[in-house]
């Protein structure tokens, strides 16, 4: 029967990690090299009781209430569990320790240093010590054995050595190992591990392999491997009763034996593969808690259900149907992928016999089906308990069931996904102390949550929006978006209080610069963004609602599914919600983008959103333009193509971008023109941490294209990119926004530049087809260019087509033009026309009650009186009407030629005259 | 030259500054600056950081060697060797000194970086003396001193070049006395 796989959860910095339990088993303890010990009251626990011991911490180890670490300052330390407080040194080393180890009565601690030595130390009395001398190299890991008479180390020298530890002498040494420098380079930790209890066996790593050494001849009894392995073994562990033993391998992988049987009867792959480098048995022997060398902390669930139907199966020697069927399964899913699943546990009968009762309950899946949970635990990673003891002791619990394990179906299918939890995009994780709770284009919100002080910070990237702000978080917001005009807050809430929506709208005019607003009972904020005006929470109850940004409540509508992320821009409003259950690691969201304002209207419906395989939203927001853009958390960037029917254009994937292979950008913002992707680099993490204050790097887009290294891939990588950037033009004055005209030229004078030197690239690889597909995509006056290039190459063929071809595009541009032009085309106008025009007014004003005709009779009648002068003088200015300035400038002739007639030539207005002349000359002629 | 005119050249280096302020391209004699977006790093000249950060308008990112761990390498290195390491920047004393005095509050382990600074320069400073002390009492003609800044250099010229110079003096009105003595 497979144990269960619980999601890893983030448990200490990237490094070398350790992990084991009390002697209860209520807690697992775990030391990472940020120098921290955890105290994890179950793996879902949020807030583990953090002790920080030292600058690095690189093993621990706890009995009797007595936490013993190794530390980087070479000394190993104790402290008391669980308080945590220091309790001084136990011993010193001239560099750090590697391993420490309790015996099994706790009684005296044994630690393997760097600098070759192990000690064995008396935890009473420290100055009792035993000092071991003989290894050449750093020691790698140490083990006392249970009836305290021997210790086995290993060694970076390739030997593994048993000495006495009475005489302080060798028992025995193998040269078994491989040799290493430094435990930084060896390839295993090669932890030792002796056989509880009994003491009998002695495990170790060696290579592929896991060797027993018997302990009275210190003989090689007996190999368990296994084709497959494929990776050196990092960690060996007993199980309490001592029949079973697990092993952690540098690849991530799990296994679980029968020493006995040799029979391997679990495997399990860790979700991302890294090197497991600490293991622990719960002392009842249920479940086995691993840590890896990214400072991850997973547990194995079920592993005592698992023992005792095999060990059934084994002890019947009989072909266990169901042992047969996983195992194949096991090796298909490793061959498959790297990221496997067991199959969900099966429900145990209740009917099957009366052994029932010596199953511990632990075993028993307690969350099967935990995605079909509400969404309060939906992505908690698993949610197990770490419970006491079961009311047998530890041997009695992993006793096996004597029962036939009667084979039943297993469910073989895609598993169901969690579905990812609501998230605002640009925070990083609510269980860290200090967060960024939102990093935008506008500003950053931090919050702090620690001993001293619960506040938010607001800082504004432009200080001319507004000044920083502080502010005690009373009411424990959790939730936060910023625009240019507020600060919106939100909480979840609790028993007595309902979850609340606060909103700063500092740029209000009057005094009452803030508004709260109290949820229904029950309903709780997941999500909530701010547009221009307006502000959207998604609650709980599948609900958006609608605010104004001064606090009137708006429209409300409901969602088909749990929401994921919500973001505004303007007008427009994004919802990200589930759309059903994703299988195999996959989310299956659906995307809904509503235009507000005005015109309202749904512009995408719910449908559904592409991620990366295996991987979920990790940010999703508008870009400074107003386009929406989505990140998943491999990193793909994708943009919404607005001229492609709304599809999703992948622009970037950020993890090209990292040197390795923990390295993440956690993405602030996109800019379309210029084309920028802002986001912060963090090293060996998903988020940056507050402080030091992270600075922000811009990278550029490189939309996936083949063939990127020639330079036709360039170009046409660069062509289409360009196009892309290019849409928000459109969009943006579609809905009537002010556009940067001088940049949507120089976008569209880089693509015809484009076009016309991949025009020259395919003329000269004599690819003519292509070359008048080119030419189609360019606009007409570059066709001209096009066809003089190709006449000029003497590619007469070409030009002949491409002359075609721009004749074709001319006569669309007229077609086009005259489609535009219709409705305002218009016959010249006559003198009287203009005449008309210019009097109207006059004529109604006379004449209220004039229809159309009567004011044109009317007007014929007026313009009569003229005198033939100004009559004339109207024709000329009709003609000029194409050209304003034409006609000013004749009207100041006209105006200069009657100064001269009424007041005769003066002087003094001579130059004037004669130029103004010459313009009226001019305009005659023509 | 005086150290104040070293300091002013030194202004001229480009550092990188996050504005909190929205301004375009801005062009100025010495090259183009900008566009500032708030937010966003953007380099700019030292003395332009400088004016900013005293207006309120920016913050200053530390240059990459303003880094305690990078700074002890150096001091470490600079007191293992006889011949003087290259600094990553040539005008470090200046840059430490403008930066650590106008905005210590953006630079992380100010403090610490001071001291380093301060106890690399003085090693230079006296390994400067030490060789020049050499150089005399060896009535050598030349020496080839590499890796030196314009500020260390300038501390010890007009002193040497003066001292020189008398010493040549000296030696070339002892010279006749000598040859009297022939």
């Amino acid at each position: 029967m497979p144990c269960e796989r619980k999601p890893m959860r983030y448990g200490h910095s990237e490094g070398h990690t350790d992990v084991c339990f009390d002697d209860e088993g209520k807690c697992i303890v775990t030391c990472g090299s940020d120098g921290d010990v955890r105290i994890w009251e179950s793996l879902d626990d949020d807030d583990p009781k953090s002790i920080n011991v030292g600058e690095k911490v690189y093993s621990v180890a706890l009995k009797n209430g007595k936490l013993v670490t190794a530390v980087s300052n070479n000394t190993v330390q104790i402290h008391t569990f669980p308080e945590g407080d220091p309790d001084g040194i136990l011993t010193r080393f001239t560099t750090n320790a590697n391993h420490v180890t309790f015996n099994s009565s706790g009684s005296r601690v044994a630690a393997g240093s760097s600098d070759f030595i192990v000690k064995i130390v008396e935890v009473v009395d420290s100055s009792q010590q035993k000092t071991l001398r003989g290894h050449d190299a750093p020691v790698l890991s140490v083990a006392l054995d249970p009836s305290d008479e021997f210790l086995a180390s290993s060694s970076c020298d390739g030997s593994v050595t048993v000495w006495s530890i009475e005489s302080q002498t060798q028992v025995a040494q193998w040269k078994i190992l491989q040799k290493s420098s430094d435990v930084s380079n060896a390839k295993s930790l090669c932890r030792l591990a002796w056989q509880p209890r009994s003491g009998k066996l002695l495990a170790i790593p060696v290579d592929l392999t896991i060797q027993l050494y018997d302990r009275n001849t210190w003989t090689h009894v007996s190999t368990l491997s296994g084709d497959l392995i494929s990776q050196v073994v990092n960690v060996v562990v007993w199980s309490p009763c001592g029949k079973f033993l697990a092993a952690g391998t540098i690849g991530g992988n799990l296994l679980i034996w029968d020493v006995e049987a040799k029979l391997c009867i679990e495997r399990q792959k860790h979700e991302k593969g890294f090197t497991v480098c600490g293991m622990a048995w719960h002392p009842s022997g249920g479940r086995i808690a691993y840590t890896d060398t990214e400072g991850c902390l997973g547990l194995l669930e079920g592993v005592s259900s698992l023992s005792s139907s095999s060990t059934a199966a084994a002890a019947k020697e009989t072909n266990d149907y169901d042992d047969l069927f996983d195992e194949d399964d096991d090796r298909m899913l490793d061959e498959g992928m790297s990221d496997s699943r067991s199959p969900v546990k099966k429900p145990i009968m209740e009917d099957d016999d009366d052994d029932d009762d010596l199953m511990p309950a632990t075993g028993r899946p307690r969350n099967r089906g935990s995605f079909l949970d509400d969404d309060d635990n939906s992505q908690d990673p698993g949610s197990v308990k770490l419970d006491g003891v079961p009311e047998e002791d530890g041997s009695s619990a992993i006793l096996p069931a004597v029962g036939p394990a009667v084979s039943r179906p297993v469910y073989e299918g895609p598993m169901p996904t969690q579905p990812q939890r609501a998230f605002q995009p640009g925070s990083t994780p609510v269980h860290l102390m200090h967060r960024f709770m939102m990093w935008n284009s506008v500003g950053i919100v931090r919050g702090y949550n620690d001993d001293q002080d619960n506040a938010i910070d607001v800082e504004f990237h432009d200080t001319a929006i507004h000044h920083a702000m502080h502010l005690t978080n009373t009411l424990g917001h959790t939730m936060a978006d910023l625009s240019q005009e507020a600060v919106l807050l939100a909480c979840e809430g609790n028993n007595e209080l309902a979850s609340k929506i606060q909103c700063l709208h500092f740029s209000c005019w009057d005094t009452h610069k803030d508004w709260i607003v109290d949820l229904p009972k029950g309903e709780d904020v997941r999500a909530l963004c701010l547009g221009q005006g307006w502000a959207a929470v998604a609650t709980s109850a599948l609900m958006v609602r609608l605010f104004s940004v001064g606090g009137v409540q708006k429209e409300i509508f409901s969602l088909p599914g749990d929401v994921v992320c919500m973001a505004g821009h303007g007008e427009q409003l994004l919802i990200v919600c589930h759309r059903g259950t994703g299988f195999d690691g996959d989310q299956a969201l659906g995307i809904q983008l509503l235009q507000l304002g005005h015109k309202r209207r749904q512009v995408i419906h719910g449908e559904p959103l592409p991620l990366s395989r295996k991987s979920y939203l990790a940010w999703m927001d508008f870009t400074a333009e107003g386009t929406p853009c989505c990140i998943d958390s491999e990193g793909v960037v994708r943009m919404l193509n607005r001229t492609l029917g709304n599809m999703w254009t992948p622009v970037c994937n950020t993890r090209d971008s990292c040197k390795s292979k923990s390295d993440h950008y956690w993405v602030v913002g996109v800019h379309e023109n210029p084309q920028q992707l802002r986001c912060i680099p963090c090293k060996g993490a998903r988020y940056p941490p507050t402080l030091p204050r992270p600075a922000v790097a811009v990278l550029p887009f490189n939309l996936l294209y083949c063939q990127t290294t020639t330079e036709k891939g360039q170009m046409e990588e660069q062509y289409w990119r360009s196009v892309l950037f290019q849409n928000h033009y459109g969009f943006l004055s579609s809905s009537g926004y002010e556009i940067d005209s001088e940049g949507q030229s120089r976008a569209e004078k880089e693509q015809q530049e484009l076009l016309m030197k991949m025009f020259a690239l395919s003329c000269k690889l004599e690819r003519e087809f292509r070359c008048v597909e080119l030419a189609e995509m360019m606009t007409h006056s570059v066709v001209t260019l096009a066809i003089r290039y190709a006449s000029r190459s003497r590619r007469m063929a070409l030009a002949q087509r491409l002359s075609e071809l721009a004749l074709e595009k001319a006569s669309q541009c007229q077609e086009e033009e005259q489609e535009e032009e219709e409705p305002a085309y218009q016959r010249p106008k006559t003198g009287f026309q203009l005449w008309l025009e210019e009097n109207r007014k006059s004529i109604l004003a006379d004449n209220p009650d004039f229809e159309e005709m009567d004011v044109i009779k009317e007007g014929m009648g007026r313009f009569r009186t003229l005198s033939a002068e100004e009559r004339l003088n109207w024709t000329e200015r009709a003609k000029g009407d194409s050209d304003p300035k034409k006609r000013k400038r004749e009207d100041e002739g006209q105006v200069d030629e009657q100064m001269e007639s009424n007041e005769g030539s003066t002087k003094k207005k001579k130059p004037l005259d004669t130029s103004a002349k010459l313009s009226a000359f001019a305009f005659n002629k023509e | 030259m005086d150290p104040a005119e070293v300091e002013f050249l030194a202004e001229k280096e480009m550092v990188k500054i996050i504005p909190n302020f929205s301004l375009d391209k801005i062009y100025l004699i010495g090259g183009d600056l900008g566009p500032f977006n708030p937010g966003l790093p953007v380099e700019v000249p030292v003395w332009l950081a400088l004016n900013l950060k005293q207006r309120q308008k920016c913050r200053i990112v530390p240059p990459e060697w303003m880094d305690t761990d990078k700074l002890e390498e150096i001091r470490e290195q600079e007191r293992k060797l006889d011949t003087f390491t290259p600094i990553p920047s040539p005008y470090y004393m200046e840059l430490a000194k403008l930066l650590l005095n106008h905005s210590a509050d953006n630079i992380p382990k100010a403090d610490e970086i001071r001291t380093l600074v301060k106890d690399i320069w003085d090693t230079r400073v006296a390994k400067l003396r030490l060789s020049a002390d050499s150089f005399i009492s060896q009535q050598e003609a030349h020496a080839q001193l590499d890796n030196l800044t314009l500020m260390e250099i300038n501390t010890t010229r007009s002193f040497l070049l003066d001292s020189l110079n008398y010493m040549y003096k000296l030696r070339s009105n002892l010279q006749p006395g000598r040859s009297q003595d022939y």
